[in-house]
């Protein structure tokens, strides 16, 4: 019964860092209808900046995170700039593709820069753990977990209180009504996907806390993205928490009782029928039809 | 009168050259690298054919077509190594498999719009490459060699994959022509130009997407089959490599989607300029078919046939 606990608990701090990887990957989809495939890359580029500023200035993991906001936000915002503002009303394979084409050249170009090797941030508090009543909990875990709620409750609170943020839903809901009542959308576009890649840089800098870092690491990620998403409902920003929470205690639990292979097995045939049964997502909030030609 | 109407008149003569003497190139004494690569070309160009007459013709981007290809490796291998089948039959017999695993996914995904199949197709890919890479640890059994693959019997001479990937990719284009002429390839345009519109005037059209789903998937199984013989060794992250996918999206792309010869060129510009880079620059190769792919489409979204095409100012099917 023991592991049967620890096990969810795993599963819930998994899930908190899931939900801040994917919050971006909505925000871009549900504003601006791109599926971003280089999404997992900038989850990449958070942890090695978070890495790289520790080992060379040695500052603590944790005060690096405005400095990987900063970084992310104006590599999203180049991004958006010079390519995908371009496929703004383009048919979506087109971001697929392009997005791809990024991700190639991010994921390989850090592969030239950094090498493959694993790499890990070893803090004087790394292997630090509590207990309770049996149940043994990570400080650095739980402390990502806690960052990664922080980092989602702010978007939330940009999205949902605050006046940009009310020009963002806008131009989500309805495009050409909200450039006819005067939002400048190409703008909120651009602030969106840097906004994006901005919190998927945290969320990246927060798994470089716990997980074993490498150029590769990208595409998982993209692909933990979709799922995350499918389950909260594709564009709905908050139900990346409840997604998140879900798939970590699904990969959790299947793998301490079968194996970790099969747990990835089970996130896609989860993802699959949650996408024939139920695409709007548990909580009935997504974007279901983004038909082909907008 | 019918080549007229189809428009074929003017280039069936040299369609026919080009075949007989793609026949006989390999009598002329042709051999080793040159021949491989040719046969890796209309490997691919039947690939990117395939893709082209489901999502091409349709609108609808199936983003895992890699799933049959490697369900196809798979079952060609398991009917050569467990059922002691000749190599042909093993393949027929994979193209019913896979047309039959087509209909299920098929039958769930083709209802979803937009981004939601695009996602749903992957999915479906990634799903089955893990279950075909754990089910014998997790089962305790010793079928698909798990990561360490399976090794096939030693195939027969390049010559021979040479005929039959130049089948395969003659196979394709016929079809694809027949069918743009055909009632299925006027409903699938019309899918693909407002589904809801179609529906109205009497299209069947999930119907007719699920045919062209189940034609699409059960070539590339076939194809997949026959590469998983010629390389002899496969394993699940090579057949199952999303990839795959990409090159056959981004070829028909380059090409002109939804066109009959968008495929055949794109897939040969790609495939020659990917062998170029890939032996020219073996670390930075990655990181150009990324930037190729980025200035593809940002410079030439309608592929090169669109853009000929906006240049002639006319358009045809076959351009």
């Amino acid at each position: 019964m023991i592991l049967f606990w620890q096990s969810l608990i795993n599963g819930l701090l998994l899930g908190g860092i899931y939900a801040a990887c994917s919050a971006g990957f909505s925000l871009a989809f549900g504003v601006m209808g791109v599926v971003n495939l280089s999404h997992g890359d900038f989850v990449m580029l958070g942890a090695f900046i978070t890495y790289w500023i520790f080992i060379l200035a040695g500052i603590d993991p944790f005060l690096t995170l405005p400095f990987t906001f900063l970084i992310l936000f104006f590599l999203g915002f180049f991004l958006q700039r010079l390519t995908i503002n371009r496929l703004v009303g383009s048919p979506p394979i087109m971001s697929y593709l392009l997005t791809f084409g990024l991700h190639l050249v991010l994921s390989n170009l850090a592969l030239r820069a950094w090498t493959a090797d694993f790499r890990t941030v070893q803090t004087s508090y790394s292997g630090l753990t509590m207990s309770f009543a049996g149940l043994v909990i990570p400080y650095s875990r739980l402390a990502t977990f806690i960052m990664a709620m922080v980092v989602i409750l702010g978007l939330y609170f940009l999205l949902y209180r605050t006046e940009t943020g009310r020009l963002i839903r806008a131009t989500a809901q309805d495009r050409e009504m909200a450039q006819l009542m005067g939002v400048k959308i190409f703008k909120i576009y651009t602030l969106t996907f840097a906004l994006a890649a901005a919190i998927t840089g945290l969320a990246g800098s927060l798994i470089s806390f716990t997980f074993v870092i490498h150029p590769q690491m990208g595409l998982p990620f993209t692909i933990t993205a979709f799922c995350v998403v499918v389950l909260g409902g594709m564009g709905y920003v908050p139900g990346t928490l409840w997604g998140g929470i879900i798939l970590g205690l699904v990969e959790s639990l299947a793998t301490t009782y079968l194996t970790a292979g099969i747990s990835v097995a089970i996130t896609f045939f989860l993802l699959l029928i949650m996408l024939v049964t139920r695409p709007q997502g548990i909580l009935g909030k997504g974007v279901v039809e983004w038909s082909k030609g907008s | 009168m019918l080549m007229r109407r189809a428009g074929l008149n003017g280039i069936l003569l040299p369609l026919l050259v080009l075949g007989v003497i793609l026949l006989l190139i390999p009598l002329l004494g042709m051999a080793g690298y040159r021949l491989r690569l040719l046969s890796l070309i209309f490997m691919w160009v039947a690939l990117a054919g395939c893709w082209n007459l489901m999502s091409g013709s349709t609108g609808y981007i199936d983003f895992g077509p890699v799933a049959y290809f490697g369900v196809g490796s798979y079952c060609t291998a398991l009917f050569m190594l467990k059922g002691g089948f000749p190599f042909l039959l093993s393949v027929f017999m994979t193209g019913w498999i896979c047309a039959a695993l087509s209909l299920v996914i098929g039958l769930s995904t083709l209802r979803l719009q937009g981004a939601y199949f695009a996602i749903a197709t992957f999915a479906a890919a990634e799903a089955l490459k893990q279950v075909v890479l754990e089910s014998d640890r997790v089962l305790g059994i010793d079928f698909f060699g798990g990561a360490h693959g399976l090794t096939l019997p030693s195939p027969p001479s390049g010559i021979f994959f040479y005929y039959v990937m130049l089948f395969f990719m003659g196979l394709v284009v016929s079809l694809t022509a027949v069918i743009q002429k055909s009632k299925l390839g006027y409903g699938l345009r019309a899918i693909k130009d407002a589904e809801q519109a179609a529906e109205l005037t009497g299209v069947p059209a999930l119907q007719i997407k699920i045919r062209a789903y189940i034609l699409s998937s059960s070539l590339i199984g076939c194809i997949g089959g026959v590469e998983a013989y010629w390389l002899t060794y496969i394993i699940p992250d090579d057949v199952f490599n999303v990839m795959r996918t990409i090159q056959m999206v981004i070829m028909t792309l380059l090409g002109g989607m939804g066109t009959l010869l968008g495929p055949v060129i794109g897939a040969t510009f790609f495939t020659l300029i990917s062998e170029f880079f890939g032996a020219k620059f073996v670390y930075d190769y990655l990181i150009i078919v990324g930037l190729v792919i980025v200035v593809v489409i940002l410079l030439m979204p309608q592929g090169i046939i669109g853009t000929l095409v906006k240049k002639r100012g006319k358009s045809s099917w076959l351009f």
